[in-house]
């Protein structure tokens, strides 16, 4: 329970806070911004737009801005004019807004025409019970009476309708769009006194007055319902969620201002309507800026010009609706080297001059203090060529700071008062800026017991600096300079806070405090070590002094000091990690090529094959001495069959060795040893026979011997 | 076993659109209702991916408002959405009848909330509705300023962004404001501190500053998905304008993020700001002046920047696909089942960017593969042909065992592609080694010899007499 009525002060606290920070903003007449966005929105596809009532919009918009464009959509709309009254099958809202496109463009419609228009709307009138239908078909006739010559154009009983649309109203002033619909909308409000003037201005006779003042008062019973915002605008809006269509605020209040001037227009007699909330209408529709929306821009124009322009009754008498007048200022931040001077300009919602009046600056305020006016009240200078209230030079007491301007118009003319809602006194924070002069700024370090000053340096804040000092966890740091106003006053800036950044990017801010002038910090490192993070090294040093009202606002670097603190004991709180550097993350990574096995080390092919041709050495010694031994072969059978077994038996064994051979060259083990086997048995069965031979023989030999 | 090749999954997804595809329809109803169902049943799954290439034009984004006038006020923004081809679906953030999905698949493929003060979504949409939103992969944009509440705040500090504390701070810089003649109190910046990337911020560089009112924010230094975008100067801070400073405040300098983006894993996009009124008309019309700068603009950079920033979030730029993955070994064509060590390798992989209409070539010089076994053994820069292909060939390493061909390409602002194919590497056959080694000849010699002499010995000793 306390805590939510904690946050719920905080929330209203949160809520002063925004209001008062913009209380009393500045309202902006309708500009030229209006007119190049208002060009840029109504640009149609293809030449024409998809309804006569997107075309109307445009129209009317253009006509109101006092854009000419007429002639690039005159003959496209007047054409769609021509053929939508010229149908009997075209819908109510078609030939309602065919006949504004008329209003504005002339397109020269024939007599018979309207006539058929007429009495078709005469039909619908008659038999209608939905507010729409009555909407539109009185709005046409309305129309019809203002565009052609007939002045006889009357609704047959007036007072009748009159009654039946009166019967679709609630009780709160809202309306109700048919009697079958029990949800009431203010939107159907602003139509229903839109078709309610109307009838008003068609009607033969007087209508009965008792209704005409139950209409006001349901205009006021509306204005009960009247929404505000916390800038001073008012506004209204539909309370029916989920109706079949929903409207804005911007549209609902558009149309209730376009039902009340209408309605206002008709009726004698004053509506008696706060001025501040005629005043208030106006400022919502301008703190809407410039719509990015077609329909928003019609409505917000539409119902400004209705606003401007309501003086223009049928009975030639003074207003219904006041028109207000925006007072606005140009520039709000005022320099005092520049030597600004303070302008106001005064004009209606459209932007037009507004009539001869004065304006006067009741009081000025040091913003947030709520102590007397600084200045006597003082009257502004007219600049008729540039429609401009001037203050020349402004008050001598004021000096840089926020204020507060307490502005009054005052109508020259007595009759204007009446026409006029200037909403009293404008409350406009005005921003008084200057060069705040910077002196005496020097750095130190001091010994901690002693206070004596170890080292000391002047430094200029008008450049950078590049201060080197040391110190360690037992010495001070002490920063201090002066800052001053133009007029000589001590300033204390919104922003003083000194920066000190070590070289892992770890930043420790301190706010300056200050005694009149002068504002000095004192940093006793003995205290720091914990926030430092034990961490030693090289801290850069800045100090940013800044305030909205000071124009020579910097950010500087006074140098560095080398900190040599105490090594961190155990569980000393780590360093804040520092954000990584997103080139290091997303970087391509560098090359990887493998490293292969380094091959075995052979000898050169030379020594090799030098060696293999040795190896042929022994071989040829071997030969050679046999040659010397004197080798015969004369035990060589000499009978055909050992001789035949002799010759395969050495057949045999070269074609083992020639296997060998194979076997070094090309083919693998089991080939070898395949081709083996069959070598080996023939081998055996010759060698066998061939060395039986030779064992036989020599045995005979030894025998006979 | 066929080695699992990890590739973005997206290029696979059908959107609804395909859906009503004439030929899949004249199949539907040639092979009669059941290849419906079936065809249905198989495209349900996908149907809730967020960015489906095959037609972007139907992205549905859903735009969350406190109030409908925001829809006129910041019209230009919503229209350069609408132009390229978005439909926006525009709720009051307190809707009861809110939901980003229903039966299971999500309406949406994007969100975008701009109703900073909603203190309690409508319907059924709440904070752990919006994190299952992106955690899916879609897209949101969040746009708070100094009214955000508890709840915009905290969808922030889910995406890795912490907004100031203070609800009355707003960001302030005495040296780098916009020069107007109305606003005095400094907190309309004119911020020029962009990140350097063309994939974000687009190929034009912005000339003019970016106008930001709102609160600051900063980045959680953990994390390495989120991006500082525009940055504060180094003389800003985050305070109240109408309080006196008491206490240093907790965001200063170039610590203070502006804007910021999330890239999450899933390629999610995300673009967190501390200014509503950034993105509106009055702000993309105005002219701008920064303070102690002589040169004025008749066009903020706003415009341009958010344009720029909202392409790049909903994967109009720097959305990559990578397909075709192929190697080969050299001079030949087809993809071998496994290598040899040693063996020399042609890789190539081909790489497209979503241009917001069709896959174009992706031309960078710093795609590189790896060869990778528990680590990389090899990792080569792959070149290009400024077509999308991108190549290189190297020799497979004298290591043994099952390796993967990697491609892995992270870089700011681009999704990440992360593509793996395995591919095993055996050692050489007992007949792939060398048979005549010169420095054997020597050994081969005398053994040939010796048989010679026994062949010629054979004869003497048998037949000498």
């Amino acid at each position: 329970m306390a805590r939510n009525l904690g946050r719920f002060l905080v929330l209203i606290a949160a809520a002063l806070i925004y209001s008062s920070a913009i209380a009393s903003s500045i309202f902006q007449p309708i500009s030229d911004s209006h007119r190049s966005a208002a060009l840029e929105l109504f640009n149609p596809l293809g030449g024409s737009f998809s309804s006569v009532e997107e075309t109307y919009e445009e129209l009317r918009t253009f006509e109101v801005l006092g854009i000419d464009r007429r002639s690039d959509i005159s003959t496209a709309a007047c054409q769609s004019v021509l053929e939508i009254l010229g149908s009997s099958s075209s819908t109510l809202k078609d030939l309602f807004y065919a006949l504004k496109i008329n209003g504005i463009l002339q397109c020269g419609i024939k007599e018979d025409v309207f006539e058929g228009v007429a009495s078709r709307l005469q039909a619908v009138v008659g038999g209608a019970s939905a507010l729409l239908d009555f909407y539109y078909s009185v709005g046409g006739l309305v129309l019809i009476k203002g565009q052609t010559s007939k002045d006889d154009l009357y609704l047959a009983d007036a007072e009748g309708v009159f009654r039946s649309i009166k019967a679709l109203s609630q009780s709160d002033g809202r309306w109700r769009y048919n009697s079958n619909n029990p949800e009431s909308s203010t939107f159907a409000a602003g139509l229903a006194l839109e078709a309610l003037a109307g009838i008003v201005s068609l009607s033969s006779s007087e209508i009965d007055q008792s209704l005409i003042s139950t209409t006001k008062n349901d205009i006021l019973k509306l204005f009960d319902s009247i929404e505000k915002y916390d800038d001073g605008a008012f506004y209204f809006d539909e309370k029916l969620v989920g109706a079949r269509e929903h409207q804005g605020a911007l549209s609902t209040t558009s149309s209730v201002v376009r039902g009340l001037t209408a309605f206002a227009a008709v009726t004698s007699g004053s509506l008696n309507l706060p001025r501040g909330k005629i005043l208030g209408l106006a400022k919502f529709f301008l703190g809407i800026g410039i719509p990015g929306d077609a329909k928003d821009l019609f409505n917000q124009v539409d119902s400004l010009a209705f606003l401007e322009s309501n003086t223009y009754d049928s009975f030639g008498s003074c207003c219904r609706v006041s028109i207000p007048l925006i007072l606005s200022l140009p520039a709000t931040v005022l320099s005092m080297t520049k030597k600004d001077a303070l302008k106001v300009k005064v004009s209606t919602v459209l932007g037009s001059n507004a009539p001869p009046l004065t304006v006067n600056l009741l009081q000025v305020f040091r913003s947030g203090s709520k102590d007397t006016s600084l200045i006597e009240s003082q009257e502004l200078k007219f600049d008729p060529e540039n429609a401009v209230y001037t203050l020349d030079a402004l008050p001598k007491s004021i000096d840089v700071g926020k204020y507060t301007f307490v502005f009054e118009m005052v109508l020259h003319d007595s009759d204007h008062k009446n026409l006029y809602a200037t909403g009293g006194q404008t409350r406009i924070p005005i921003f008084v800026t200057g060069v705040i002069e910077v002196d005496s700024a020097e750095i130190a370090v001091l010994d901690s017991d002693l206070g004596s000053i170890e080292t000391k340096k002047k430094i200029d804040l008008a450049e950078e600096n590049t201060v080197s000092l040391s110190a360690n966890h037992l010495q001070k740091l002490r920063l201090s300079f002066q800052l001053s106003t133009p007029l000589g006053h001590a300033f204390k800036p919104h922003q003083a806070i000194l920066k000190l950044t070590h070289e892992t990017k770890v930043e420790h801010m301190f706010v300056m405090g200050s005694s009149g002038k002068q504002f000095e910090i004192i940093l006793d490192f003995l205290g720091q070590v914990e926030k430092f993070f034990y961490l030693s090294g090289r801290y850069n040093i800045q100090l940013a002094v800044g305030d909205a009202v000071m124009e020579n606002s910097f950010l500087k670097a006074i140098g560095h000091v080398d900190l040599d603190l105490p090594k961190p004991p155990e569980k000393a709180p780590q360093p804040p990690a520092q954000p990584l550097d997103p080139n290091l993350i997303y970087g391509p990574k560098a090359e990887i090529a493998h490293i292969f096995r380094a091959p075995e080390k052979l000898p050169p092919k030379e020594l090799s094959l030098t060696f293999s041709g040795l190896t042929l050495l022994p071989f040829l010694g071997f030969l050679i001495g046999l040659l010397r031994l004197g080798v015969n072969l004369k035990n060589f059978p000499s009978s055909s069959v050992p001789a035949m077994f002799a010759t395969l038996f050495h057949l045999g064994i070269a074609a083992v060795l020639l296997l060998y051979m194979l076997f070094w060259l090309k083919l693998d083990l089991f080939t070898t040893l395949k081709a083996l086997g069959f070598l080996g048995a023939f081998l055996m069965f010759v060698g066998h026979r061939i060395l039986s031979h030779l064992a036989s023989s020599s045995s005979s030999k030894l025998k006979s011997a | 076993m066929s080695p699992p090749l990890r590739v973005n999954p997206q290029p696979l997804s059908l959107s609804p659109r395909q859906r009503k595809d004439p030929t899949t329809t004249k199949m539907a109803r040639s092979n009669f209702s059941v290849l419906t169902i079936l065809s249905v049943i198989l495209l349900l799954p996908v149907l809730s991916l967020s960015f489906s290439p095959a037609s972007p034009s139907d992205r549905r984004l859903l735009v969350l408002l406190d109030d409908l006038s925001l829809k006129s006020s910041h019209s230009i923004f919503f229209n350069s959405l609408k132009s390229r081809g978005f439909d926006l679906d525009f709720k009051l953030a307190d809707d009861p009848k809110l939901a980003l999905q229903r039966y299971g698949q999500y309406l949406y493929d994007g969100l975008i909330l701009f109703s900073p003060s909603i203190e309690r979504f409508g319907g059924a949409l709440d904070l752990a509705a919006v994190l299952d939103f992106v955690d899916s992969g879609h897209d949101l944009i969040i746009a708070a300023d100094s009214s955000a509440s508890d709840l915009i705040k905290s969808v922030a500090t889910e995406c890795g962004v912490d907004f100031d504390e203070d609800p009355s701070a707003l960001v302030i810089d005495h040296r780098s404001y916009a020069v107007v003649g109305t606003e005095g109190d400094h907190t309309l910046i004119a911020a020029d501190d962009f990140i350097e990337s063309d994939v974000l911020l687009g190929e034009n560089k912005i000339e003019a500053p970016v106008l930001f009112k709102g609160i600051a924010h900063s980045l959680n230094a953990a994390n390495n998905l989120v991006l500082k975008v525009l940055s504060a100067s180094p003389a800003a801070y985050s305070a109240n304008p109408s309080s006196k400073l008491s206490s240093p405040p907790l965001l200063t300098g170039s610590s203070i993020s502006l804007v910021s983006v999330v890239q999450a894993r899933n390629n999610a996009r995300i673009m967190i700001t501390g200014s509503l009124d950034m993105f509106s008309n009055r702000f993309f019309r105005s002219s701008v002046q920064k303070a102690g700068s002589p040169k004025k603009y008749d066009k903020s950079g706003n415009e341009q920047f958010v344009t720029e920033l909202s392409k790049w979030v909903f994967h109009e730029r720097g959305h990559l696909k990578a397909v075709n993955l192929r190697h080969n070994k050299a001079g030949e064509t087809d993809e071998p089942a496994m290598y040899r060590i040693k063996d020399d390798l042609d890789f190539s992989v081909e790489i497209y960017e979503w241009s917001g209409k069709s896959w174009e070539p992706y031309v960078a010089n710093d795609v590189q593969v790896q060869f990778y076994m528990m680590s990389p053994y090899v990792l080569k820069t792959l070149s290009n042909d400024k077509k999308g292909l991108y190549h290189t060939s190297f020799k497979v390493p004298d290591v043994y065992g099952v390796f993967q061909f990697k491609v892995e390409y992270n870089r700011l602002g681009y999704t990440s592609l992360l593509l793996s194919k395995q591919i095993p590497v055996r050692p050489f056959k007992h007949n792939e080694y060398e048979r005549f080694i010169t420095a054997a000849f020597p050994y081969y010699g005398a053994s040939f010899t010796m048989m010679a002499g026994f062949f010629i010995f054979s004869f003497v000793y048998l037949y000498h007499k």
